[in-house]
């Protein structure tokens, strides 16, 4: 029997989906990219089109996603309403998916216009998420760690946006500005600040939720995302005034937190009261191997001089950071939250009609599993390809195979509600 | 005095803890209350409840354990 209640309270279906459709397609752009450059790519993190492949994975897909999950996940996980989510939806996406293109394409064609186009949309497309979502988010009742770590995450995003603004404003109208400095501080605060701080307030709540592990402590529920904004924070202003020293100690303990929080959420996994080995599990235990890995090489590199002085050092953390970490973070929960969301909406559509599906049917187990086999592949291929270039075609191909595996996967999840919600509508 | 109905979502994935209470929602007698038994607070149920008519009482336990105390509204 389908129940007869319903969840007016959380947003149009429509809202969310449209990020996650939009965003593996960046991923792809970013494995074609590295098919039409090849090993160039790896001759500098500052030439054009490392910054255009950074941003197709951080910008386009991440951001693209993470915007996504959050608008839907607000009102169902902590309860806080998104203020007309259809008109923030639109613009967010909007001028995202419009952003990401101007920018990737200002940075490879050098072109000032495009900057100057890219940041006041990506300016009112991510200011206006930013405000709403605020709101949201101090109106809430809720008082969970998560609540605390999204608050502080899009604060996070808030530093982000206005830094990367900023450049992109130098860029496009070519004023002076110390350009190193701002885009050290623009690209930790992204991948940490917000993206980070991010996975934290929603591993407090999914680890446990959807892994059956005993919860987190309620120390580290709190101090995790707490301790990494202030880490950051000291970090900045250390940056700042140029205290080279203590920005390197800041930078030490911030690398501490994180291998922290990878620790403990493989500790937790490994707790898990069913031994299931389910796509989610693998997409999150990766991630957070690559956290590690990459928490240790940023140490190793501040400690040992021949692997700070190594050009590819910084590739090699960015590959295990935007290609293996938060790719994995996020597709593990695509695979989650399409599946919850077409179960939820289709509950809502009510009864008579067919039984809505189990969620576990709703996108095949052995495609998933194929794509998190392509993850790897292109993860490995990239940090190979740093050392020996002509491997940055394979990394390339194996980019767009698990990106483009991504999307057909929540096409199937997507089209298999569309298909329901039509006979439910033929019925009632 | 009305029955109790229980449902102990502890230990089971997502929905299968919100598809039983919404079953057992169903069901329920004027003078009834459903204990609903998770580990986190479930904001969509809330949502449910609010706009069908029901009222709730959520209490934690020292374990984490969320009761949540259903009733029909009036």
């Amino acid at each position: 029997m389908q129940p007869s209640l319903s969840f007016e309270q959380a947003p149009p279906v429509s809202v969310p989906f449209r990020f996650f459709l939009t965003a593996p397609l960046f991923g792809v752009g970013a494995g074609l990219l590295l098919l039409w450059q090849g090993g160039d790519v790896f001759i500098s993190r500052w030439s054009p089109v490392a910054l255009a492949l950074t941003h197709l994975l951080a910008l386009g897909f991440m951001l693209q996603a993470m915007c996504g999950a959050l608008l839907q996940m607000l009102p169902v996980v902590v309860g806080a309403n998104i203020w007309r989510p259809r008109t923030v939806a639109a613009l967010t996406h909007g001028g995202l998916t419009l952003g990401s293109v101007l920018l990737v394409a200002g940075f490879l064609s050098e072109s000032p216009w495009l900057f100057r186009l890219a940041a006041p949309v990506l300016g009112v497309g991510l200011g206006t998420f930013i405000v709403v979502v605020l709101i949201a988010l101090i109106r809430t009742s809720a008082r969970s760690p998560t609540v605390l770590a999204l608050r502080l995450a899009v604060g996070g995003l808030a530093i982000t946006l206005a830094l990367g603004v900023t450049l992109a404003s130098a860029f496009g109208w070519n004023f002076s500005l110390p350009l190193v400095e701002l885009t050290h501080l623009h690209a930790a605060w992204g991948l940490l600040g917000w993206s980070l701080i991010l996975v934290m307030g929603v591993a407090l709540l999914v680890v446990p939720m959807f892994q059956l592990t005993p919860p987190y402590r309620p120390t580290l529920a709190r101090g995790l995302p707490l301790g990494l904004a202030a880490l950051l924070v000291l970090w900045s202003l250390a940056l700042l005034w140029q205290w080279f020293l203590p920005a390197r100690l800041f930078a030490v303990l911030t690398a501490l937190l994180l291998a922290t929080f990878g620790g403990v959420t493989l500790r937790l996994q490994a707790q898990r009261r069913r031994k299931i080995v389910e796509p989610t599990l693998l997409f999150w235990r990766a991630a957070m191997i690559a956290l590690i890995a990459a928490a240790a090489l940023a140490v190793v590199q501040w400690s040992v001089p021949a692997v700070g002085d190594y050009s590819g050092t910084s590739f090699l953390l960015a590959a295990l950071m935007i290609v293996g970490m938060f790719p994995a973070v996020i597709s593990g929960m695509l695979y989650k939250i399409v599946p919850f969301l077409n179960w939820m909406h289709l509950q809502n559509l009510g009864k008579p009609g067919p039984a809505v599906p189990n969620m576990k049917q709703m996108i095949p187990e052995s495609r998933m599993r194929l794509q998190f086999r392509l993850h790897l592949a292109a993860l490995l291929l990239c940090l190979l390809a740093v050392a020996w270039p002509p491997l940055a075609y394979g990394a390339g191909l194996a980019l767009v195979a698990s990106f483009g595996l991504l999307e057909w996967n929540l096409i199937t999840g997507v089209r298999l509600y569309v298909r329901y919600q039509r006979a439910l509508a033929a019925k009632a | 005095m009305g029955a109790q109905h229980v449902v102990d979502g502890r230990g089971l994935l997502p929905p299968e803890p919100l598809e039983l209470a919404l079953a057992a929602l169903d069901k329920l007698q004027a003078d009834d209350e459903l204990l609903v038994l998770l580990y986190c607070e479930p904001h969509p149920l809330y949502g449910v409840l609010d706009q069908n008519g029901y009222r709730h009482r959520t209490e934690t336990r020292p374990d984490g354990t969320v009761e949540v105390h259903i009733r029909k509204a009036g």
